[in-house]
């Protein structure tokens, strides 16, 4: 019974994985790739769109890294 | 289809002399969730290699070009790391991800790739700059993906096949025979070495065996046009290997990391309570359970399968309208 609670909550972790994952896609290719493909646009707007591209991208991974590392420790009764 | 039939014969056949030679030649791993720790082989990757080189030789027999060889090219690059590793003991941890880097060779090479892939609410884009790097850093991520979750009997195997039926359905519906092709070779040599490997394995894929697929598969997104629903695919290996790198601080040797992820007791794996353990799959599945390596293994594939019907929605539903 728990395995199939186990599976249950990491098939709910990776449909969350999934929908911000096209969300992130979408913001990366909005931001951060036009800023390396077009070298010829403001340097200050390519900066910040490399900056913007970046960081959206590290706060994705460890949104879901920090979010199964709660779920985790609070099923072994670690704290 | 004959291909596919023709490797898949080859590695059933092969496969008893691969597990002789293993022996003969030393090339063996401690099977360490059995009571008895028995010695298995680690050859069964040469038996998937030359399982797909006689569908490429049957494939070239049949067909006149040359972008199946690129294909399996940048697979045999690989897998020759892999090898590496299983004949002279564990690489540097980061020395293995720069090699990996090499099997992209063949492609940009050749420049066998689009630089236009379609994402999601976006559409077609040009990434001319950022595409060759892109194809250079999928093979390191997906081999070693792939080769993070080769820790139980079978699990390589069941995580591996919905990957290539993902990417064959897709072609199909394309109507991308040469995706279809390679994709339904992928798959028989996979299943040829489920008797071999399933619970209690006679023989490991090693990491000849899931570098070699990582490799095929980056290969099956890049020249398949498959981008974004090889990555959505391939979740629960991309998810386990950042899992694994944010948990231990870096990237590290296995011999680095002095706390296991889950426990051996009475016959079945359990979540170790340790902090400093690595956060896996396998460790997220049995947190608080007791389950059998063979189950464990199951549901892992369940995971990929579950990811695979998701690859393929969005491509229907978000990637299809702009091919």
């Amino acid at each position: 019974m728990r395995l199939l609670k186990n599976l249950a909550a990491v098939l709910a972790l990776l449909a969350i994985v999934w929908a911000t994952f096209l969300l992130v896609s979408y913001i990366l290719a909005s931001t951060l790739f036009p800023a390396i493909e077009q070298a010829s646009q403001n340097i200050f707007a390519s900066i910040l769109r490399v900056i913007v591209g970046l960081a959206t991208f590290t706060a994705w991974v460890l949104a879901w890294y920090t979010l199964t590392k709660i779920w985790l420790y609070k099923v072994l009764g670690v704290d | 289809m004959l291909e596919a039939l023709a490797s898949f014969l080859t590695v059933i056949a092969v496969t008893p002399l691969m597990i002789k030679l293993g022996r003969r030649v030393g090339i063996v791993g401690v099977d360490v969730h059995k009571s008895s720790k028995p010695v298995i082989p680690k050859t069964g990757g040469l038996a998937l290699i030359l399982g797909s080189l006689i569908a490429l030789l049957v494939h070239m027999l049949l067909n006149h070009d040359s972008l199946p060889l690129i294909f399996l090219s940048t697979g045999l690059i690989a897998g020759f790391i892999g090898f590496l590793e299983d004949f002279r003991g564990e690489m540097n941890p980061k020395l293995k991800p720069t090699l990996l880097l090499l099997a992209s060779i063949p492609i940009l090479v050749t420049g066998s790739y689009i630089p236009r892939p379609v994402i999601p609410f976006i559409g077609r884009t040009r990434l001319y700059k950022i595409y060759p790097i892109l194809v250079a850093l999928a093979y390191p991520v997906t081999c070693n993906a792939v080769n993070s979750v080769d820790v139980l009997n079978g699990s390589m195997i069941y995580t591996s096949i919905p990957f290539f039926a993902m990417s064959s359905i897709i072609a199909y519906y394309r109507g991308n025979s040469f995706i279809l092709t390679m994709s339904l070779i992928c798959i028989s040599i996979l299943v040829a070495l489920i008797p071999y490997n399933k619970y209690p394995a006679k023989i490991f894929p090693g990491n000849s065996g899931s570098l070699f697929i990582g490799g095929l598969m980056a290969s099956t997104a890049i020249l398949g046009r498959i981008e974004v629903a090889a990555i959505i695919a391939l979740l629960p290996q991309i998810m386990n290997e950042m899992h694994v790198i944010f948990s231990i601080g870096g990237i590290k040797s296995a011999k680095q990391v002095k706390s296991r992820p889950v426990k051996f007791v009475d016959g079945f794996l359990t979540a170790s309570k340790d902090r400093s353990a690595p956060i896996t799959l396998v460790r997220l599945l049995s947190a608080g359970a007791k389950v059998s390596e063979k189950n464990m293994a199951y549901m892992m594939g369940v995971l990929a399968a579950f990811t695979s019907v998701l690859a393929i929605l969005t491509d229907l539903l978000l990637v299809e309208a702009w091919i």
